[in-house]
Order: C-alpha cells, then structure tokens, then sequence
C-alpha cells in the first residue's frame, strides 16, 4: 500500500470512464471543465456535496476517491482522540468512561469500521 | 547498480515519441493513477520537458522509469538521447530517482505471457490494466504509422517490467538506478 496516497484520485477514475472535464463539470453542475481541472490538479477541494455527487458518478466510495485527504483526515483524528484518552483517564473510571476508551482506542487502531457497522446493525 | 527498491510507491514511467511523450502514473502494479499523451508539435523539446515538469510536480513519483537507450542496438534518434539526458537532469534538480528500462528487459518480462510484438504486449497491458483496454490501437498495418497512443502502452510496459524486475528477484532489482 501507498505510503503517502495523492489527495485525490478523480483524474484516473474519470478517465477510466471516458468522460471529459466539461462532461464531468455538467453532471456536477458546474459552468465549465476549469473546476474539475482545478480538483484534480489538487488546486482546490471540492464541497462535501460536490464530494458526495463525485462519489455518485464515479461509482467509488469517497475514502477511496480521496485516498489522501481521507488519510490525513484519519490522523489527525487519532491525534486528537489521543488527546481525549489522556483527559478521560484523570477522571474516575466508570461504565461511561470505560465505554468512550473503547471507542477511541477503535479510533485509535483503526478499527472505527467495525464502530460504523455496529451503528448500522443497531440502526437497522 | 543494484538496489533494492520494495519501499517504492509511486512510478511515473514516459516514452518519448515523435508527437510528444506519453506517460503512465502507477502506484502498485495494477492502480493505474493516470495515463496520456502530452502533445508536443512545435518547439517539441522545451514543451515536453514542461510537460514532464508538470507531472513530477503534480505526482511526485518515487521513481522516473525512462527508456534505456545508451545500451548497443537502441536505434533511438540524437534528439531522443539528448531528450532523456535532459529529462534525467530535470529529475536530478527534483531529487527524484531515475530508472532505466531497456526494451530487451520489456521483451524478457513479457516472454512469459508470450506476447513479443508491440501490439501483443499492448494486448497483454491492456488485459492486465482494464482502464487502458480503450485506448488499445487496432494492429498496424505495414502502412500505417504507429498511432500515438502506443506510446502509453510503451511507458506501461517499462512500468510492468519494473514491478516484475523488482518482484522476480525478491526486492532486487537487475534494473539500472541512479539516486538522484
């Protein structure tokens, strides 16, 4: 795996499915092909909706399709859950507590996968 | 020189053709990142080389796989010689490192999918990378010229047999690096 992944991987992805910039611009409702170019050349970030509407016409989930932003995002998660670790311990220990410590140390492990199917069975 | 080269993420591979350069960005050898022709028409040296520019700049590869074309019986043009020495100086300027492919070393990684023909190998990458299937050119007649798009395929055959030079010889690699 990639040690250190592009912030983005539209390029590829549109490519692989042949459309052009100004193609790709129309479907996300854009005036023109400049502010897909200026996505993929890392220039600019798009909204979350714009995001969300990537992930929709691309057909690729949006952690995969912002391999890098995702990465970065995940770290700097786990240095502030870290953070929330070391504050929980100094107060007395109690279900509660005990419960939010697992939650971080997933966090922390990178187990948060498991955490989101959890909601979704309970959700269900 | 002999290195290893395990570690390695990212491969920017280019050839150089009379139209411009094409190009292919792998990371692994089955994510294809990006791949095409920068066109370079008039004033062809100083455009590729911006080109190139732009791709280390926008990638940042681990490694720059070029074409060999200082080992005897390369029937590569002065202006493609002096290209790639230029291209190796821009990758230097980048602290990038720099691998040379040569196209006996293309040939020996594909035997064993016994394609031996350009196109046959261009069959074989386009199998092996399902996004390059529809920029496959059909087989060129004896009175075709070589349409530009084989030039992508060439720069994907010096990455596949990179990643198979580093893979057959457990993480060493036969392949000529120079640490920029």
């Amino acid at each position: 795996m990639p040690s250190r992944k592009l912030p983005n991987y539209l390029r590829g992805c549109r490519k692989g499915l042949g459309l052009s910039q100004k193609e790709m611009a129309f479907l996300l409702g854009c005036r023109n092909g400049g502010s897909v170019s200026r996505y993929e050349r890392f220039t600019r970030e798009p909204t979350l909706k714009t995001a969300l509407m990537l992930e929709a016409v691309l057909g690729v989930a949006i952690r995969e399709l912002f391999g890098g932003a995702f990465e970065q995002a995940r770290q700097q998660t786990a240095r502030q859950a870290q953070e929330l670790v070391e504050q929980l311990r100094t107060h007395e220990s109690s279900p509660p507590v005990q419960r939010k410590l697992g939650v971080l140390d997933a966090i922390l492990n990178d187990r948060h996968a498991n955490h989101l199917n959890a909601y979704d069975n309970r959700s269900q | 020189m002999t290195t290893a080269h395990n570690e390695i993420d990212r491969v920017l591979s280019i050839d150089l053709c009379n139209r411009g350069v094409g190009f292919v960005v792998l990371e692994g050898r089955r994510k294809l990142v990006d791949w095409g022709v920068k066109q370079a028409r008039k004033a062809r040296e100083t455009r590729t080389l911006a080109a190139l520019g732009q791709l280390i700049d926008l990638y940042r590869p681990d490694v720059l796989l070029l074409e060999d074309c200082f080992v005897q019986g390369s029937r590569r043009c002065p202006r493609v010689r002096k290209l790639l020495k230029q291209t190796e100086d821009l990758a230097v300027v980048r602290n990038l490192k720099v691998c040379y492919v040569s196209c006996a070393q293309v040939r020996q990684a594909f035997a064993r999918s016994k394609a031996v023909t350009k196109h046959e190998i261009a069959c074989v990458i386009a199998a092996r990378l399902a996004l390059l299937a529809p920029q496959l050119p059909p087989p060129r007649k004896p009175w075709m010229s070589e349409g530009p798009r084989m030039s992508i395929f060439d720069a994907a055959a010096f990455a596949l047999s990179f990643y198979e030079s580093s893979g057959n010889t457990n993480h060493q690699s036969n392949l000529n690096i120079s640490n920029s």
